[in-house]
């Protein structure tokens, strides 16, 4: 059993604190994704976690026993690099094996343990060639087999699709999350790219200066991001903001009055909310429909049109000035400069008070009790 | 475009180019170069006409009474030279570039220019300054060695047949060492930080890190630096001329391939300079210089790639 | 047990035990460098402050700074009376000036057309200059003595920037290559659409462009030549023509037992170098690592 447990994790370089007390809590065969913008710190935590960086503050478990002043080899983790990081004058087989030859394993036992990480991998029939003799793709895998090889309970995976092209990051993404399901291992895994976050993790940790903003597995932080930043983070394209003001509020239901008076509904808890208090009203663009007529409804003039096949993106400025994406019928045919309506759905709209922080928004069946209690009772009426 | 229809001009840019460079590059260095080559062949009279003679020059400076003990002399002392400078100049300037290179190292800009400061300097004056600080009439290093406990070990060193030649390897070590340094580091710096960090993932310390990893990537560097030490070593002769004159002694003992050269060239105090003799020691050099370097480049740089890093 | 102290350590105590391990390695590389640096500058140093002292100090207490009783420029004085230091000086100057500026000009044309045009005998001058890099131009002294003196260029500072500049030409040719080839072909071959001439590619785009690598080129040429004592020795002894490195030999064979004049002389001949190198050291070094620090 390998479980990882941060307590108020810091690092400060000097006087600039990088890491402000993190704390995490990773179960053995978990499948955790750090993710953020550069800079937000993930990368040094990866660090600290595989002790290529001294810890400032807090304590780092690993399966239960302090490892802070612990070297990396002693953790056991592994780590795939960035840059993969591959010794540029050893064979593929010397690279694999450099870490147990360091600790003095037996040679044969070592070449097992190599060869059987290469078939895993299908590198087998590299492990003569130098890394410079091989594609990215192929560096990637001699990079994995490495950490493999070493038996690592914690995999730490730095980044590692960035250097590769989009068809073959797809199919390396592919490839690791069913490593991860063959290793039994638990792997924290680093990446800027909210695509891979929600593919890969069973939890997504999203950081932001130094902070955990959220933790959550992907539909979690999909469906109920606590902050502004992290609705922002998950999902592609972004999710739409605008700012208003709260007119009305009910219970299970508050209206917002945009710039230019369009009242927006949303279906939030809203015991904290106060009417007149200024909010921030979010909106994915698949739960914005593009719509001919509408009253009520968001209104504004289109500015670009991309049409993907499926779907459509709608570029188009509201008439409260913000730019909103509508996630368009795959052959829409509105026209840049033709205006419309977004149509929205009062429970898939999310609101953000003044701090950034998400007022608990209800779920579909939560919001919807008592329109279902109707239906239901309509149809119990009917038969 | 039309060039097929219109007979191509006479390419005057290329001429105007590569004219000006290269007349000066064959006239003042190649075609001197050659010149020697053939006059080492030449022998001349009282008069300064030259004849041919064939090897007899050769012959003469490698086996003749006269000139073959300086020629094997300078030959001895000028390998010791260079075998002092690999020993010790590029060891030196390796662990001062692996320290001057350790991470987040306070300081580093201001050392990298104090430890190259002696490197600027002209071996001239390098060596004259010595030569005061070594010298028993002012003092300072006897005192200093007194200082220190070891000043019945103080001894005039310049001016014994036994340690002068070391003596002038050490100060010449002392001057270069920053050439070494200043190329291993800027190799050390190419390394990137990550191979590093996967070394300590990999459990391997600080020791085998350098031996199994920054070592192998350095190999390059650290054979270029010896063929430039060596060619530099062979073509000596400034610190010894400006600490011991042209007659490089006592009694030869510093006498390297360079001062042997210049006094076969000049002559001195009764031995007539001979351009012809002169001639033949600069064939001999310049064959030395050529063994150096084609061990180099067929054997040692075919042997060790270059690893893209 | 290490892990029970940290148990019950307080934060600050932990840092410092982290700090440790660490801070005993980093005492170690400073001593280290600093041992070293004081072996590299102490010789220098006892020179030129000796050099501000009478010759009684000087001998009695060599390490000491010079003070009110021990302060004197006698030294100086001599040096600039006794020879022509401010000649010597001017002579280094503009020969190292020179050649710097033709070296560079000529190396960066000829890398320039080895590299960029295409016509029989280019492999073979290249291979020319390549064989220069590895070859010292010494060894053909005796000829080049003799060329000299057929020219009637004996004891001109034309001989010695002759000579430096077919010293410097192979490395900057070979330097000044390497970096045109690393230049886009867009950028020439959209000057030649425009029918720009070759003259003008070469000196307003290309130059422009291989900067960095020309500093380069001038810190690995400027030294030998400043430094050098072979050839003005041979080729320009005259005292209208010495170098400084030259001028400071003869004097101090000279006036051997005059401490106060030779080390001023040597003081003289090391501050100009050492104050301009202090002040462009970052540049130099940067140059003669090719970039690597930055």
């Amino acid at each position: 059993m390998a479980d990882v447990q941060l307590k108020q994790i810091k690092k400060s370089y000097g006087q600039v604190n990088v890491l402000h007390g993190i704390d995490l809590d990773i179960k053995h065969g978990e499948f955790v994704v750090l993710v953020g913008a550069s800079g937000c710190g993930k990368s040094t935590l990866l660090r600290l976690i595989a002790g290529l960086e001294d810890i400032s503050g807090g304590e780092l478990l690993i399966d239960n026993k302090v490892v802070n002043h612990q070297p990396p080899a002693k953790r056991g983790i592994a780590m795939v690099f960035q840059s993969y990081a591959l010794y540029p004058h050893m064979s593929v087989f010397k690279n694999m094996a450099f870490g147990l030859k360091i600790s003095g394993k037996d040679k044969n036992f070592v070449r097992e343990k190599v060869e059987h990480a290469a078939k895993i991998l299908q590198i087998d029939h590299l492990l003569e060639r130098l890394p410079r003799e091989l594609s990215g793709g192929q560096r990637q895998r001699v990079a994995i087999g490495r950490a493999i090889v070493r038996d690592p309970n914690v995999f730490l995976f730095d980044e590692p699709l960035s250097n590769l092209d989009a068809a073959l990051r797809v199919q390396t993404r592919v490839e690791i999350g069913k490593l991860h399901k063959d290793l039994d291992a638990t792997i924290i895994y680093v990446t800027h790219d909210q695509v891979e976050a929600m593919t890969l993790g069973d939890k997504i940790v999203v950081m932001n200066k130094g902070r955990v903003e959220q933790c959550g597995s992907p539909l979690e932080l999909y469906r109920h991001p606590r902050t502004q930043f992290v609705a922002g983070f998950i999902g592609s394209p972004k999710m739409n903001f605008m700012k208003g003001k709260v007119s009305v509020k009910t219970e299970g239901s508050i209206y917002v009055k945009l710039a230019d008076g369009v009242e927006v509904e949303a279906r939030v808890e809203s015991g904290a909310i106060a009417v007149g208090e200024e909010v921030t009203v979010g909106v994915r663009p698949e739960h914005l429909q593009e719509s001919l007529h509408g009253e009520g409804r968001l209104k504004g003039k289109i500015n670009l049109v991309e049409h993907l096949g499926e779907v459509s993106y709608i570029y188009m400025t509201l008439t409260d000035g913000s730019e909103v994406v509508v996630r368009g019928d795959g052959e829409t045919e509105v026209k840049v400069g033709e205006e419309i309506y977004a149509d929205y759905q009062p429970q898939n709209v999310h609101v953000f008070n003044a701090q950034g922080l998400a007022f608990k928004r209800l779920t579909a069946a939560e919001a919807d009790a008592p329109a279902a209690a109707m239906i239901r009772q309509a149809a119990g009426g009917n038969t | 475009m039309t060039h097929s229809d219109i007979r191509k001009p006479f390419p005057w840019h290329i001429l105007v180019f590569l004219g000006p460079g290269l007349l000066i590059y064959l006239t003042v260095s190649v075609y001197p170069l050659l010149d020697t080559l053939r006059l080492g062949f030449f022998s001349e009279d009282e008069s300064g006409a030259t004849f041919f003679v064939g090897m007899q020059n050769y012959a003469n400076l490698l086996f003749s009474e006269v000139w073959s003990e300086p020629f094997w002399n300078a030959l001895k002392n000028n390998l010791m030279f260079f075998v002092i400078h690999m020993l010790l100049q590029n060891p030196i300037g390796l662990l001062l570039a692996l320290l001057l290179s350790s991470p987040r190292l306070r300081l580093s800009g201001t050392y990298r220019t104090l430890l190259f400061m002696p490197t600027m300097l002209s071996v001239v004056i390098v060596g004259f300054v010595w030569q005061l600080l070594l010298s028993p009439l002012w003092g300072i290093s006897e005192d200093f060695m007194y200082n220190i406990g070891l000043g019945d070990y103080f001894d005039a060193w310049l001016g014994k047949e036994g340690t002068a030649l070391v003596t002038l390897s050490l100060i010449s070590v002392w001057q270069f060492v920053g050439i070494p340094m200043m190329l291993i580091y800027a190799a050390l710096l190419n390394i990137p930080e990550d191979l590093n960090d996967a070394g300590v993932v990999d459990g391997a310390n600080s020791w085998q890190i350098f031996w199994n990893i920054k070592l192998p990537l350095l190999l390059p560097t650290i054979s270029m630096v010896s063929i430039l030490t060596f060619v530099a070593n062979f073509n000596a002769f400034e610190l010894i001329y400006a600490v011991k004159g042209a007659l490089a002694g006592p009694n030869f003992s510093t006498d390297i391939m360079g001062t042997l050269f210049y006094r076969t060239f000049f002559g001195f105090q009764l031995q007539q300079g001979s351009p012809t003799m002169g001639a033949a020691v600069a064939t001999l050099m310049f064959l030395i210089i050529l063994i150096g370097v084609a061990i180099y480049l067929f054997f040692v740089q075919r042997r060790i790639q270059r690893f893209q890093l | 047990m290490l892990n029970k102290m940290t148990l019950t350590m307080p934060w600050s105590g932990m840092n410092k035990l982290t700090l440790k391990p660490d801070l005993g390695k980093k005492l170690m590389v400073h001593a280290v460098l600093l041992t070293y640096t004081v072996i590299a500058l102490f010789p220098i140093l006892v020179i030129l402050i000796n050099s501000f002292k009478t010759r009684k100090a000087i001998f009695n207490d060599p390490l000491g700074l010079p003070d009110a009783s021990s302060f004197t420029l006698v030294g100086f004085e001599e040096v600039l009376a006794r020879s022509s230091f401010d000649v010597f000086f001017f002579n280094s100057l503009i020969v190292t000036v020179l050649s710097l500026f033709f070296v560079l000009l000529f190396g960066a044309m000829a890398a320039w057309a080895l590299t960029e045009y295409r016509f029989r005998g280019a492999l073979f001058i290249a291979a020319l200059f390549a064989m220069g890099i590895m070859i010292p131009i010494r060894l053909g002294t005796v000829s080049i003595l003799q060329l000299m003196v057929d020219l009637d260029l004996v004891n001109t500072r034309t001989s010695l920037v002759l000579v430096y500049i077919a010293q410097g030409l192979p490395l900057a040719v070979y330097i000044l290559s390497e970096f045109i080839r690393t230049i886009p072909k867009e950028l020439k071959e959209a000057a030649r659409c425009d029918n720009v001439s070759e003259y003008k590619i070469f000196f307003q785009i290309v130059l422009p462009l291989i900067r960095p690598a020309m500093a380069t080129v001038a810190v690995f040429t400027m030294i030998p030549i400043w430094n050098d004592l072979w050839f003005p020795l041979i080729l320009a002894p005259g005292e209208s023509t010495q170098t400084i490195t030259l001028g400071v030999q003869q004097f101090i064979g000279q006036f051997v037992t005059d401490w106060n004049a030779v080390l001023s002389s040597l003081t003289l001949a090391i501050a100009p170098v050492l104050v301009l190198y202090l002040v462009f050291s970052r540049q130099l070094i940067r140059g003669l690592t090719a970039g690597a620090v930055k």
